[in-house]
């Protein structure tokens, strides 16, 4: 009797008629009507049962094929967030329901419209910013990749707990990445064409700043998604004279568009306490694909140091890239799927973030593997006859990127990032040996963690490949100057300043060697040389109150440390100090108070309890 | 308005039964579908340079719903001036055999030489190539004004699909 099995299985369960109301609203309403309304990226409304009759047989034609609802990433490999993806027997039912000729149903049946949020998502933000001009597109044209700059004009240092981008024009709008820029170096290129911002599929904002802060969260947007706040501990930092790069894929519909995009910015009430990192497996120095070629691979991998939790995803590849595949393999061998893409198109490009964080401990090895399609037959290729393509930020050059968002685990007292970003750097080289950024980020690392020598020797190598990098040369002194070697340090800073005599940590540095070397006179200039420029440099004003107080000056010393007290009141090692010197200078209860200060901001200060205990003393005998 | 309500009156008999022109374009379009509004400037692109070389042209919208003064706003929208006809029967829609929207028919003294796609920009949903290589429907044109004869043809033309009438 096996045979009536599959006879069985085609057999109705129920004999009752699919029905708009009872059947399809409730797919439609979840799948279709967030984009397929009013004001949104969809080009009709799909909310009622008129609209969706007088689109039903284009709605069997693209779900059946699985274009719409667009959902790239194949099922069972990641558990993601917002998964907007209909089971066959879905479709089926919207198959059947088209075939009956689009029945209504008992209106009883029929569930309440969905609701959505107008305007901001999470109510009026904290700060708006826009791009000064609109810009506009033309009617006709491939595919145009556009980035607005726009600053956030901020007075002090605030942590954004969301962002909402609305790009002012959502039918041409196909998705959009915010990049933080936190030295301003792409606002030279705003205006590029004559139009507001410039072109670029991808840019590289050359983000190295003198503290480690890696990028640590993907700013997304693409049609229909669902504003998701930061969880409450995991804002990011936003600087006074930093630039939002709105990064967009715009395509041309037909007439001319204009669209002004705007963002709205939310801030925490506190800074960040927990820091994720962007982790990027690539290998874009292996992107060499010859013209023809249907099956070019690129791979990457990394051993991570210590366990992570895997936040989030975010897979990117030009027009030629086809399967994406990315995996995690376990201390004992097993595999953990992170996701897999059959058929990669760009205008579909996403972050996915996983509905539970995936935990990978200490010894996993995560890979990516993506296949690129250089052939005549790939619809997409930008180059026919097809071409040699090589890496680069134009859509006609190729990427292979897969970066996922790692809470690092805390397992010891410090950032639980640097071990990570050692590995990633460590990687970095074995891919690119002589690798410039490289051998900079390891030596500013190895120098945090009191290994003077190696950074050292990173920082030389760093110089080899480029010679005239401050940077460079300035890690190299710093690291001189952390190993005591003060001859060479000053030597090395001095060079520095020459290559770049506005560099403030240089300057600083050398200002410290020559102290240590009981060159004060020295010292005391370039600090006053970096005063005079910045007179909000809190480390200048330190450093000033330390010269003057090695020579036993108080009177002179005593103003810097007020003012750096000032610049930053929650720093307990400052009042420390301004407390030892008021009491040098007489001043006890002054000096009580600095103590007390700094005891209230860190209880487990020693040297502030063992100062404040003396003081209190000697204002004791003076009674 | 007074020429196009009585375009909208024509029957199918009268606009493709021959009265003197090489050719009559039928391109029909939905005023709702990306992939056909997206072709607007190619469309009056090829009106521009075929209509004073002796081919008609004709928008037609064959949305059941759609009222004159939508289509008249979409037509000036999108910077269309080639006249349109609202094909609420389907009778343009059966009488070429259009499926989906952009498609292009050809006719030549009353007979269809052409069905299908303009050109190949769409190889598939969402699949738009970055070059186009095969300019069909301009091939055509270009083949009826010089005179040549044509073999019928039809090409599978990527788009939203006109609905039947209900």
């Amino acid at each position: 009797m096996r045979w009536i099995l599959p006879w069985l299985l085609t057999i109705p369960l129920a004999a009752e008629p699919v029905t708009f109301n009872k059947h399809v609203a409730p797919l439609v309403f979840q799948y279709c009507s967030p984009c397929h309304r009013a004001g949104e990226a969809a080009p009709f409304p799909l909310l009622t049962y008129e609209h969706v009759r007088q689109h039903a047989l284009q709605v069997v034609a693209v779900t059946e094929r699985r274009y719409m609802p667009p959902w790239p990433p194949e099922q069972g490999y990641g558990d993601f967030v917002g998964e907007r993806r209909l089971t066959a027997a879905q479709l089926g039912l919207i198959a059947d329901w088209v075939k009956e000729g689009c029945p209504e149903g008992n209106p009883i049946d029929l569930p309440p419209k969905p609701q959505f949020t107008e305007g901001w998502q999470i109510g009026p933000p904290d700060l708006v910013v826009q791009i000064p001009k609109p810009y506009r597109l033309a009617a006709s044209g491939s595919d145009t990749f556009r980035n607005f700059v726009v600053s956030a004009n901020l007075k002090e240092t605030q942590y954004v707990r969301a962002i909402e981008l609305r790009p002012g024009n959502k039918r041409v709008v196909h998705h959009a990445n915010i990049w933080v820029d936190r030295r301003q170096w792409l606002r030279q290129r705003e205006g590029e064409g004559g139009q507001p911002g410039f072109p670029g599929m991808d840019v590289s904002t050359e983000a190295r700043s003198d503290s480690f802060d890696p990028d640590s969260h993907f700013l997304f947007w693409k049609p229909g998604s669902v504003l998701q706040p930061e969880p409450d501990d995991m804002s990011w930092r936003l600087d006074p004279g930093t630039d939002l790069i709105i990064n967009m894929h715009l395509q041309p519909s037909g007439k001319e568009e204009v669209l002004q995009p705007v963002i709205g910015l939310y801030f925490a009430s506190h800074p960040a306490r927990l820091h994720p990192m962007l982790v990027q497996l690539e290998h874009d120095g292996a992107l060499d694909i010859p013209p023809g070629d249907r099956g070019f691979a690129v791979e990457d991998h990394l051993t991570l140091p210590a366990g992570v939790e895997v936040l989030a995803i975010y897979p990117h590849a030009h027009y030629l890239g086809k399967h994406f595949d990315a995996w995690a393999t376990l201390p004992d061998g097993t595999r953990t799927w992170l996701i897999k893409i059959n058929d990669w198109d760009i205008n579909w490009q996403a972050v996915y973030t996983y509905r539970t964080p995936v935990w990978l401990p200490a010894g996993t090895t995560v890979a990516m593997r993506i296949t690129y399609d250089n052939s005549a037959s790939n619809p997409r290729n930008p180059n026919q006859p097809p071409k040699r393509v090589r890496t680069g930020p134009r859509s006609e050059d190729e990427m292979g990127h897969v970066w996922l968002q790692v809470l690092p685990k805390k397992e010891s007292s410090g950032d639980p990032r640097l071990p990570l970003q050692e590995a990633v750097m460590q990687r970095r080289l074995e891919k690119y040996p002589g690798d410039f950024a490289a051998h900079c980020n390891l030596g500013e690392l190895l120098v945090t963690r009191g290994q003077y020598r190696e950074a050292i020797s990173h920082f030389q190598q760093a110089l080899e490949t480029e010679p005239a990098s401050a940077t460079a040369r300035s890690g190299l002194g710093a690291s001189l100057l952390a190993d005591g070697r003060l001859d060479e340090a000053i030597r090395e800073l001095k060079q520095t300043l020459f290559i770049a005599p506005n560099h403030l940590n240089a300057r600083l540095n050398l200002a410290r060697a020559l102290g240590a070397k009981g060159d004060l006179t020295s010292a005391e200039a370039e600090l006053n040389t970096i005063l005079k420029q910045k007179p909000d440099n809190v480390d200048a004003q330190i450093g000033l109150g330390f010269v003057y107080l090695t020579q036993k000056r108080y009177e002179e010393a005593l103003p810097h440390f007020q003012e750096a007290a000032r610049l930053r009141p929650g720093d307990a090692d400052i009042l420390t100090n301004l407390g030892a010197l008021l009491a040098v200078r007489g001043d006890l209860p002054g000096a009580v108070k600095a103590f007390e200060e700094a005891l209230k901001l860190n209880p487990k200060h020693e040297t502030a309890r063992a100062y404040l205990a003396r003081a209190q003393a000697a204002l004791a005998s003076k009674r | 308005m007074l020429a196009m309500l009585l375009l909208l009156m024509v029957s199918d008999a009268d606009l493709l039964s021959p009265h003197g022109e090489k050719a009559v374009v039928l391109l029909f379009i939905r005023s709702d579908c990306p992939i056909s509004n997206r072709y607007a400037p190619e469309l009056q692109r090829l009106y521009k340079h075929y209509s004073s070389r002796g081919v008609e042209f004709h928008l037609v919208y064959p949305e059941s719903g759609l009222t004159a003064a939508v289509m008249e706003v979409h037509r000036k929208e999108y910077g269309y001036t080639i006249p349109a006809l609202l094909d609420a029967r389907h009778q343009f829609v059966s009488r070429a055999g259009a499926r989906v929207t952009p498609e292009a028919a050809v006719f030549v003294q009353g007979k269809l030489i052409y069905l299908g796609r303009i050109d190949d920009l769409y190889a598939d949903l969402g699949k738009a190539r970055r070059v186009v290589e095969h300019h069909d429907l301009e091939e055509i044109l270009s083949a009826v004004v010089a005179g040549k004869s044509i073999q019928p043809r039809e090409t599978k033309a990527v788009g939203c699909a006109i609905e039947e009438l209900q």
